[in-house]
């Protein structure tokens, strides 16, 4: 039986029916590993799996713990002590973290089992899955390599859509983990900011991130949630809202307010996306659910990618700043302190990192701040108010997560077409404005999958999985995994 | 927005690294791209008018941890991460000769 393809839940009560044991599904989970073709890990940590499964074997299921003997990978900017996390950067390279970030100790203590960590779009900052430096991660949809997975989450991505493992953690800073969700058929869920600690991850821009992951259920995603969300004195930023018990949501729509944004919507062109949407409108209609086109200025709207661009540039150019090869990581000689330090990053960023910190560092400069940095932070109460005002009438905001399949490696983006540039990047909404936001499959398309995305009220999470559940049971798409529709 | 290829460097170098003239010409045209996308900042009617927002929603973390002494790393620990150490220290190469 394919254990792996399977969903935390699933996996758990096989457990504990005592048709398998940790053991085997470990096993099984690294023998597919490692026939990984899709270029989605970094590291593995098969021996200190392998042991730890055996010993989970050889004691009781925990009937409670439905995180007990599950494996699961790591995007690699969120540290592992003792395991080289590098962010698939060559300026990290053999960087041993020290300590392990805080949702790595909670899985810990629930006896999840970590198989190793996965590729990413360098220090995150990406959307392709093309700029790490261990070089492009492919799609599993697409044997023929052809096609992205997305990024920056791409490898974890990757890895729970071939039925590697259950689930793996991500970061979403812009989309990160909600649009390789659309390219690989999975749920992909990012948190409240805030809900959620951020100890341990490496910083790209700390307004906008967030950890968040894959799973193949919403159910799953709420019970991770329920683990990982509460306070942590170690991030300042977590909050100290009260965590529900996220599990418990009750499926159904009857009397929720939905709403559709026009101006992203129609940017929507792909046929069979659209037919698919409008069949799980109707569907929600039917159960219940109240659904109405709202408006939101075509100029904010027009503006997400820019206000997000411009934040994120300089923000993560303020915070790699630490990386210079004197403390930790990569580190190239030089004739003096300074030599060393700029040999290192010189050699250690690739060049599309260093182009974004330079318009980081741009925007940033006294003489340009008003214009630029401040203008976006400006830019960004506006829309977020926008967002907000939507959200004081309407439970949820449900819109296609993407404007199609996965693109191919050698399809540019078109920044420049307006249409695109908001069908493309407005899944930043959500972390601009903080908000909880779900991606899953709502479709195939020449076999290939695209998602649809709810994005709910601050810390509603558990109303955002009950509404989520319903479009899964719509859509008949949970389990989505490679081939499994053909 | 007026920007030329030494401005470039001078930020480069500000920022501690160099770059390929071939990747000095890739980020002058996508300067370029900047350029469209502060338009449509731009077009944000009393954009400038408003207040910034910094984090997405104001938080109220308003305490400071109490001052409890801790176990700091050790200096092994902090050392075991650094590519030339030397007497318990990390070695650099000389300031003053």
């Amino acid at each position: 039986m394919d254990y792996t393809a399977l969903s935390i839940k699933e996996i758990h009560d096989l457990y504990l029916s005592g048709k398998v044991t940790p053991l085997q599904v470990v096993e099984q989970a690294i023998a597919k590993a490692q026939k990984d073709t899709n270029n989605a890990l970094e590291k593995t940590t098969f021996a200190e799996a392998l042991k730890q499964a055996k010993d989970l074997s050889n004691s009781p299921v925990e009937k409670d713990n439905l995180l007990w003997g599950i494996p699961y990978f790591i995007k690699d900017n969120i540290s592992t002590k003792g395991v080289e996390t590098t962010a698939s950067s060559n300026i990290l390279k053999g960087y041993i973290p020290l300590f392990n970030a805080e949702v790595i100790t909670r899985l810990n203590n629930k006896k999840a089992i970590s198989l190793g960590k996965t590729t990413l779009d360098e220090l995150a900052m990406g959307g392709s899955g093309m700029s790490g430096h261990l070089g492009y991660t492919f799609n599993p949809y697409d044997e023929t390599h052809k096609r992205r997975v997305g990024g920056s989450s791409a490898g974890s991505a990757a890895v729970v859509a071939a039925g590697i493992v259950p689930f793996a953690l991500g970061s979403d800073t812009g989309d990160s983990v909600r649009k390789p969700a659309s390219y690989a058929g999975l749920v992909g869920f990012k948190p409240t900011w805030g809900r959620i600690s951020r100890f341990g991850l490496f910083p790209f821009t700390p307004s906008l991130d967030a950890i968040g992951y894959f799973t193949r259920s919403v159910f799953d995603a709420a019970l991770l949630l329920e683990v990982l969300a509460g306070r942590d004195e170690k991030d300042f930023t977590s909050s100290l809202k009260e965590v529900n018990d996220y599990t418990k949501y009750r499926a159904g729509v009857g009397g929720v307010k939905i709403a559709l944004i026009k101006g992203i919507s129609d940017k929507i062109t792909n046929k069979t996306l659209l037919e698919a949407y409008e069949k799980s409108l109707k569907e929600l209609k039917n159960r219940g659910a109240i659904i109405e086109y709202v408006n939101i200025d075509q100029v904010l709207i027009n503006a997400i990618f820019s206000t997000y661009f411009v934040l994120s540039c300089a923000e993560s150019t303020s915070n790699n700043a630490n990386l210079d090869g004197v403390k930790f990581g990569l580190r190239q000689a030089g004739e003096t302190y300074l030599d060393v330090i700029k040999n290192t990053r010189t050699k250690g960023f690739s060049p599309l990192i260093k182009r974004r910190f330079i318009i980081g560092a741009y925007s940033l400069k006294q003489e340009n701040q008003e214009l630029l940095f401040k203008r976006a932070q400006k830019a960004r109460r506006l829309i977020v108010d926008e967002v907000n005002k939507v959200l004081s009438k309407y439970d949820v905001i449900y819109l296609p997560a993407a404007p199609g399949i996965a693109p191919e490696f050698n399809q540019k983006a078109d920044n420049l077409n307006i249409e695109h540039l908001v069908a493309d990047n407005h899944l930043a909404i959500a972390n601009l404005a903080g908000l909880p936001s779900i991606t899953l499959p709502l479709c195939l398309d020449n076999d290939l999958p695209i998602g649809v995305n709810l994005t709910g009220r601050a810390f509603a999470e558990k109303q955002l999985f009950a509404i989520a559940a319903v479009v899964e049971e719509i859509t008949g798409l949970k389990g989505l995994q490679v081939g499994s529709k053909k | 927005m007026k920007i030329d290829k030494n401005k470039l460097k001078e930020l480069a170098n500000d920022l501690l690294f160099d770059m390929s003239e071939q990747e000095y010409d890739t980020l002058l045209m996508e300067f370029g791209e900047l350029v469209t996308q502060m338009k449509l900042l731009e077009q944000i009617p009393n954009v400038d008018e408003g207040e910034p927002l910094i984090y997405p929603f104001e938080t109220t973390n308003s305490f400071l941890r109490e001052d409890e002494p801790g176990v700091p790393l050790s200096k092994e620990e902090v050392l075991s991460n650094v590519a030339d150490s030397y007497a318990g220290q990390v070695r650099l190469p000389k300031v003053v000769n």
